[in-house]
């Protein structure tokens, strides 16, 4: 058929549009861009691929969609939030649509269980937030059923269900005992009387007789009795009701209410079987006013009149399907007719059609919102000023006791010995205490690490090559600051991987690599600190083009030989890009230098390692915690000095070492075999050294890539903890110094930052 | 009397296929694609009877009816909510703002023509 052939190209048209709107939405949102519009937009473009599909009957585009779009849903009512696993979520589901979307267009068969998972973990995410497994997945598949074929849901059921259900149930057994006359089948009394909406939604009850009328022999009587004396006539008020009698040999209740599906809610109904002995009985019964009936039959009277009339009527017909009403009507009325109808017609002739079905459509209706209402608390969102306000009170608390524990001398530890013992708790509990604050602002690298895939799969489809990202580590926390600045780094460090690093599928293959590269991201704790690897089995560092671009741009001086180690760390200055021609990709040669100052701003150390034709890996140290920081005391001249523990490997006395001149000016010192660089602190930073030179001591520490660098300080105080303060907001950023920090008795010390004292000497025997 | 129908959808597949159901069976078929541009058809034609979506950007379903509604010309106006929703939430939206009826998509041509002939005179 033509006709549906150019629908579906209409159709895939229409998806491929959509497509590239979703992939637009997606970089918005990965980016962080979350807000109404975009998350509507996305919902939209499902919705419409969902809708086509289902107008052509590809239902595993459609299945799948559903799920989606519900899931969307969720998100844009603000039920589920956008978290960054859900955006990568959506971002594959997004792919499994596209390929849902291509399956359909070629014909080609998909794997019956296609998109699974996926489905699995949106209903997943979906039930985690309604708390009520049975009832969603039953809500899944129920939904899924009725949505594409047009099937009416009947009424809806206002009350509380049980009620409506306890209430026909004792109406049944009080009135259905006798047994049943039979009604003559095919003959419905109907009651209607519409309320005032039905006629602001553009709904006319002569167009509702028209169709009635289409279904059989049809007698429409006006009601007028309500109708006011033209004094009281408001313009838009609604007085008028309605009692039509149809007959049809096999119409059904079902039928009739058909008819009325549109202004349900918007009217009372009421559909009466009229059996051969009840008619006459119902029919004067019927003439009073519809509204309210005065003298009931006191035994129901209770019951029914606990409800409204609407209830009654509406309940039993929702789930009831068309024979079974048309039956039990027909037994149960005619025995009513004569005791009760006469005296509350309404209400009890609604009653007949009592079905153990009735309570499940309306207690899933009632669970849903019950679902809803019982959320577990199983975690609270918190303002980060909140946490962070914590976090600075607990380091102050740390700095305090510190204090305090520094100003027990031997003398006051002699006699006051509860009071040491109260301290030491104090110090026990001040560190647990700053532990479990510092473990709020934890978040697992997940975060980060789930944009990484689309930007690899971004890059592979712009350079051409075959890349794979494998992630390990992802629950690996750390704090939420570090985090926030870990992506653009991230992004570099894998743009660089891919496009520098990675080589073509046809040269990977003739250096007998698989053609597929490989980028792996991984994080691990290392002691105090949290290791991010990007490591790939590509071409590795050109040094000689390195070298050469850094001798032209003046970087390395002429006469100088720099270790492979120190040309690749060549990579991280400011303006140095190795890429022959600039591409999009990596940029203009900000990239790794935007990772190495990041990285250094939250306190971290990068270092890379390279392997010609084997490929790299870059190592991104970084702190636990930004807030506080275990450090060893020492003492340059008068002032005091910190070292991070994370770093030191241990300590000695000068006078023990051995150092020895090397030709470039320097000095080296020998630890079992392995010759270390040594860094005088006092002449470094132009201090005095107080001390003889084999008074003082060393400290041994281990920068980046296990490159050990020995520090020479005039004396060891001690180990404590600190609070990190940033010198670059209260003062300037110095070389060599990572920070600054406020001690027990006041003073300031300035933290040593080991890595930045190695990198700067390197430069300065470079330059 | 040609019968004519106002159809909203920002899916262009469906405005397609209401289009051709509707032209087959008689009807005059306007578009739009969203509900502003609903709003602008409806200032300058006369129509019988709508058809509209929900989901729409720039202006939803629900919105649009409503402002249909507000206009006093037009109370009287059918709107159908063209709907895949089963939860019946924006159905119930719809009708609160003021929608007749509603077809449900995917829809089967016949019913589509018999729901319309259902709410126009």
């Amino acid at each position: 058929m033509s006709d549906l052939d150019d629908f579906k190209a209409t159709y895939f048209d229409e998806c491929s549009e959509l497509m590239n709107e979703l992939e637009e939405q997606f970089a918005a949102i990965e980016s962080g861009e979350r807000d109404a519009d975009r998350l509507n937009a996305v919902f939209r473009a499902i919705h419409s691929i969902k809708g086509g599909a289902g107008a052509f009957g590809f239902s595993g585009l459609v299945g799948f969609a559903h799920a989606y779009e519900t899931l969307l849903d969720y998100v844009r009512d603000g039920r589920v939030e956008m978290t960054d696993d859900v955006v990568t979520l959506c971002i594959r589901a997004n792919d499994i649509v596209a390929d849902f979307i291509n399956a359909a267009q070629t014909g080609e068969e998909l794997a019956a269980d296609y998109g699974a998972e996926e489905k699995q973990r949106f209903d997943a995410i979906a039930r985690g937030q309604r708390g009520d497994e049975d009832e969603w997945s039953g809500e899944i598949i129920e939904e899924f059923d009725i949505e594409f074929t047009p099937v009416r849901v009947e009424l809806a059921v206002e009350s509380e269900p049980e009620v409506v259900v306890e209430a026909v149930a004792e109406s049944e057994a009080d009135t259905f005992d006798a047994p049943p006359m039979p009604a003559e089948p095919g003959h419905w009394e109907v009651r209607f009387t519409p309320f005032r909406q039905l006629y602001s939604r553009a709904n006319d009850p002569l167009l509702l007789f028209r169709e009635l009328g289409a279904l059989g022999e049809i007698n429409v009587k006006a009601i007028l009795s309500e109708v006011p004396p033209l004094s009281d006539f408001e313009p838009f008020g609604v007085y008028c009701s309605w009692e039509i009698s149809l007959f049809a040999p096999d119409l059904t209740e079902a039928a009739i209410r058909e008819v009325f599906e549109f202004v349900d809610g918007d009217c009372r109904i009421e559909v009466v079987p009229l059996g051969q002995a009840a008619a006459p009985a119902a029919k004067p019964a019927a003439a009073p006013k519809p509204v309210a009936a005065a003298p009931v039959a006191p035994a129901k009277a209770e019951n029914l009149l606990a409800l409204t009339e609407d209830e009654v009527v509406d309940a039993p017909a929702k789930p009831a399907t068309a024979p079974v009403v048309e039956e039990e009507a027909g037994l149960s009325f005619a025995d009513l007719a004569s005791e009760i109808v006469a005296a509350a017609p309404p209400k009890i002739v609604a009653a007949p059609t009592p079905k153990p079905a009735a309570p499940k459509p309306a207690s899933a209706e009632g669970g849903e919102e019950g679902g809803n209402r019982s959320v577990g608390v199983q975690s609270i969102r918190v303002d980060l000023d909140k946490v962070d306000r914590v976090v600075n009170m607990v380091s102050e608390l740390v700095i305090t006791q510190s204090m305090l524990t520094q100003q027990m001398d031997e003398n006051l530890r002699a006699r006051y010995t509860e009071l040491v013992r109260g301290l030491e708790v104090l110090a026990q509990t001040t560190r647990g205490l700053q532990d479990s604050v510092m473990a709020i602002r934890a978040q697992p690298v997940k975060s980060v690490f789930s944009r990484m895939p689309r930007l690899v799969r971004e890059l592979a489809t712009k350079t051409g090559k075959k890349i794979k990202l494998e992630t390990i580590g992802e629950n690996t926390e750390i704090d939420k600051t570090v985090i926030e600045q870990l992506s653009d780094p991230l992004t570099h460090m894998i743009r660089n991987s891919a496009d520098h690093g990675i080589e073509d599928p046809e040269k990977r293959k003739s250096r007998g690599k698989s053609e597929i590269g490989t980028i792996r991201l991984s994080a691990e704790q290392a002691g105090g600190n949290i290791l991010i690897i990007v490591e790939d089995d590509g071409n590795g560092i050109n040094r000689e083009r390195v070298l050469q671009l850094a001798r032209d741009k003046g970087l390395v001086a002429p006469d100088i030989t720099p270790t492979d180690e120190q040309i690749d760390q060549l990579i991280f200055a400011p303006g140095f890009s190795t890429a022959e021609a600039v591409s999009d990709i990596s940029g203009r040669g900000v990239g790794m230098d935007v990772v190495l100052s990041n990285i250094k701003k939250i306190g971290g150390s990068v270092h890379v390692r390279s392997w010609t034709g084997k490929g790299s890996r870059v190592t991104l140290r970084l702190p636990l915690t930004l807030a506080v920081l275990d450090v060893m005391l020492v003492k340059v001249g008068e002032s005091p000095y910190v070292v991070p523990l994370s770093s030191i490997v241990e300590t000695m006395q000068c006078s023990g070492a051995t150092f020895e001149r090397v030709p470039s000016g320097g000095q080296v010192l020998q630890v079992r075999g392995e010759y270390v660089q040594v860094i005088d602190v006092a002449q470094r930073f132009n201090m005095h050294s107080t001390k003889a030179a084999d008074e003082r001591f060393v400290v041994l520490c281990e920068s980046e890539g296990s490159q050990k660098v020995a520090l020479v300080v005039d004396d060891i105080i001690g180990q404590q903890q600190v609070v990190i303060k940033s010198l670059e907001e209260n003062f300037e950023q110095v070389e060599g110094i990572a920070g600054g920090t406020i001690l027990g008795d006041g003073n300031v010390a300035l933290i040593v930052d080991v890595q930045g004292l190695r990198t700067t000497m390197i430069h300065q025997n470079a330059a | 009397m040609t019968l004519r129908v106002l159809t909203v959808d920002d899916s262009r597949t469906i405005l397609a296929m209401l289009h051709h159901t509707l032209s087959n069976a008689g009807f005059e078929v306007l578009q739009a694609e969203d509900g502003k541009q609903g709003l602008d058809v409806l200032m300058s034609h006369n129509v019988d009877v709508v058809i509209t979506d929900i989901n729409m950007p720039v202006m939803d379903g629900i919105e649009f009816i409503k402002n249909v509604r507000a206009s006093g010309q037009y109370q009287s106006l059918p709107i159908l909510i063209l709907t895949t929703e089963t939860s019946q939430d924006k159905r119930d939206q719809g009708k609160a703002a003021g929608g007749t009826g509603w077809i449900v998509k995917p829809f089967d041509p016949d019913k589509l023509i018999s729901v319309i002939n259902r709410v126009v005179h």
